[in-house]
């Protein structure tokens, strides 16, 4: 269990040295050998591993997880990012249904092509759909958590080595600064637009911040396109924010 | 094309946009009502020595009103339509925008610093009559560190919060405004509306008290990617933020001078201070009224204190995310999103002020609150002055459809008319000082911001030649991540 899901080429880490909470196996579906997927994976990160908390305020959660929705479409090649503009290429649907629902939004209104636009829309539904997908897959489990009179649901890891996996693997590679693989690239630079990176790279030396830094003004110029309207869309949250 | 196809983005992305209402209340909010009618207009009948301040205030509002056309055209094509810098490096140039930006934060500095004298003095001076025994600047501190902690959480007064006060704040000007003029002191006299004033002397310094209490109507653009349907809702809430407004003050302040009688106002003025328009309304009315009344006072200055630090603490983000000013500036809280750095920047330069009048033993609602508050105004006054000749400059370059009156009649009428009154009120800074014509302080509060100004002009030209790249960035705001990979499109098409 320790070893995380469809990771051949990663080395092991145990991050938790106490006993893992089992699963129930009523919960598990799809079984959580399962290979994560990008928003998956950002999500765990935006959450606390072990009680499912946020750790990010909710608007950097929905943007990170709209950014990662698309992201994941960018690199099955449905999709291309040019300029601010979202461009579908292939319209064949992927295996994934939330894939699948996504590109068929795209495909179905395609008098939308900004990426603002699509990642404002996607932020609407993204935290519970990503959610839904991992409880299927058997990664978290809604659970009901009151605090302050109100009941929210928060979705608890189900294998907290699994949750804190992206993170672990992350800082790890930063830290020795490694090159990065398009997907880890892909997960770091929406961590750094919605200022994860400071979590991630807690007490590592600026250099580490810079190596990273690096990498991102390399990454292919989609993912940067992507990124660059997501750094917006957060900004411009903060600035015209109203309670 | 876009008949064949659903439009379920559209509809999601349309819920929760604002309308003309919660707009102007959101901006009306924050230019306090309460705190220029009972605050801003009697200290600056004392201060000043003017009478003339109920017509500054209509003057004002429609000069205003005025200026509002051309800029809210102009927000409709330009990103980072929020702060007045955007507007000035689209039309007169990057060197121009810094300039105006270093004014912007000193000036949105200065009207929040200001008011803590106002609310300490406020606040002590209701506590001390109930039996307490505190000092303004305690009451200072206290509010102050409610804003620090506020402003770094992220939290802002709720929209129906907001609104509920607002309307109270209304509904008690208004009261008081009857009762007042019901009880004149010898006649009905419209003496301080005479519009003779505006060539009187001193009326720069009126001109501008009354400018400073309109501060924070300029937001309503912030809201236009917010609003149902931007090309009408942002227009109309900025007109009619600026008439009602303008309408309660100038008729508030007239009421008072009715109630005094107009050639006793200044006096009565400086022996009441920010009492005055309760102590004339106080026989006349129950005793609740009366408190009802001081409670909206502080609670409407405190609303205005943590409006006017989430401004400084978005325009430090704004600048700090295109890196003009230092990187660290455009970092926000990971739990609350809150613009962090900015917040806490503010805060600290708030409790360098509140400490050093404490010791120097200031008057808090003369020295901190009118001074430095009107001195924000001057700022927000060369603000919208320049603003205004970068509308001109704007549209004179930019293929549009707008028509001229409000691309350039209107623009220039409002330029002239705000350079004529930035023009006297500098020349009359004494009067509103209040200090004599020959003391260094009429140079000092002026020639921050042209010190201001300058920094931005020299760190325009630094970073032209030594970082390219924010350069180019400079005005774009949140909008400034996207000019390294694509070229900047600071124009946009009108919503």
């Amino acid at each position: 269990m320790t070893t995380p899901p469809g990771a051949d080429d990663r080395p092991t880490v145990h991050v938790h040295t106490e006993p893992m909470p089992t699963a129930d196996p009523h919960t598990v579906r799809g079984g959580p050998h399962q290979p994560m997927l990008l928003a998956d994976e950002f999500f765990m990160l935006a959450h606390d591993d072990q009680t499912g908390r946020p750790r990010l305020h909710d608007s950097a959660t929905n943007y990170g997880l709209a950014a990662a929705l698309l992201a994941e479409l960018g690199a099955a090649g449905r999709i291309h990012f040019n300029r601010g503009q979202l461009v579908v290429q292939d319209h064949r649907p992927p295996e994934d249904w939330l894939q699948h629902m996504v590109l068929a939004r795209l495909i179905a209104e395609p008098q939308h092509t900004a990426t603002r636009t699509w990642l404002a829309y996607l932020s609407a539904t993204a935290h519970e759909q990503v959610a839904t997908r991992l409880w299927q897959g058997g990664k978290v489990v809604p659970t009901q958590s009151r605090r302050l009179f109100r009941t929210t649901t928060i979705h608890v890891p189900t294998d907290i080595n699994v949750a804190a996996w992206s993170w672990a693997r992350l800082s790890q590679k930063l830290r020795r600064h490694e090159h990065l693989k398009p997907f880890d690239l892909a997960l770091a630079g929406i961590a750094r637009s919605v200022r994860l990176d400071q979590f991630i790279l807690d007490g590592a030396p600026l250099s580490v911040s810079a190596h990273l830094r690096r990498l991102l003004e390399a990454a292919p110029p989609p993912m940067r396109d992507l990124l660059a309207d997501l750094d917006t869309a957060i900004g411009s949250a903060v600035l015209s924010h109203r309670t | 094309m876009s008949q064949s196809h659903p439009d379920t983005v559209s509809a999601v992305l349309a819920r929760g946009r604002l309308g003309i209402p919660a707009v102007i209340f959101f901006v009306v909010a924050a230019a306090a009502p309460l705190t220029v009618v009972a605050g801003g207009a009697t200290t600056g009948y004392a201060v000043t020595g003017v009478v003339g301040i109920p017509v500054s205030y209509l003057v004002v509002a429609a000069v205003l009103a005025l200026f509002s056309v051309g800029y809210v055209a102009m927000s409709r094509r330009i990103v980072n339509a929020g702060a007045f810098y955007a507007f000035v490096t689209r039309g007169l140039g990057r060197p121009a925008g810094v300039a105006t930006a270093m004014i912007a934060v000193v000036a949105y500095n200065a009207m929040q610093i200001g008011l803590y004298g106002g609310f300490g003095a406020v606040l002590s001076q209701y506590l001390n009559d109930r039996g307490w025994d505190t000092t303004w600047w305690l009451c200072a501190l206290a509010a102050w560190a409610a804003v620090a902690v506020l402003g770094v959480l992220r939290i802002d007064l709720n929209g129906k919060v907001l609104a509920f006060m607002l309307i109270g704040e209304f509904v008690v000007a208004l009261i008081y405004d009857v009762v007042m003029v019901s009880h004149p002191a010898d006649g009905i006299k419209f003496d301080t509306l005479a519009p003779s004033h505006i060539l009187a002397t001193g009326i720069g310094a009126a001109l501008v008290t009354a400018i400073t209490g309109f501060v924070g109507f300029e937001g309503t653009v912030v809201f236009s990617e917010e609003t149902k349907d931007p090309k009408r809702t942002v227009p109309r809430a900025t007109y009619i933020a600026v008439a009602i407004t303008g309408l309660l003050y100038g008729a508030s302040a007239w009421a008072m001078s009715v109630a005094t009688g107009p050639d006793k106002i200044v006096e009565a003025a400086s022996t009441d201070g920010t009492d005055l328009i309760f102590n004339l309304v106080s026989p006349h009315l129950g005793s609740s009224f009366i408190t009802v009344g001081r409670v909206l006072f502080i609670t409407s200055l405190f609303a205005a204190l943590l409006s006017f630090h989430h401004t400084v603490a978005r325009y430090l983000f704004a600048l700090g995310r295109e890196r003009v000013l230092p990187a660290m500036l455009g970092r926000t809280s990971l739990r609350t999103g809150a613009p962090k750095a900015g917040s806490i920047v503010q805060s600290v330069v708030a409790l360098g002020v509140l400490v050093g009048y404490a010791i120097a033993d200031a008057d808090p609602i003369v020295h901190l609150f009118f001074w430095i508050t009107v001195t924000g105004g001057l700022g927000v006054l060369v603000l919208m002055t320049v603003t205004s000749a970068s509308v001109i400059a704007f549209f004179a370059r930019t293929a549009n459809s707008d028509g001229p009156w409000r691309t350039k009649i209107a623009p220039v009428l409002a330029t002239l008319a705000l350079g004529a009154i930035l023009t006297v009120t500098i020349q009359q800074f004494d009067t509103l000082l209040g200090v004599e014509s020959t003391s260094p302080l009429r140079w000092a509060f002026p020639a921050a911001y042209a010190v201001a100004a300058l920094v931005g002009l020299m760190w325009a030209g630094v970073l032209r030649s030594s970082r390219p790249a924010v350069y180019r960035a400079i005005g774009l705001g949140a909008e400034s991540a996207t000019a390294p990979i694509r070229t900047p499109d600071p124009v946009r098409q009108p919503a």
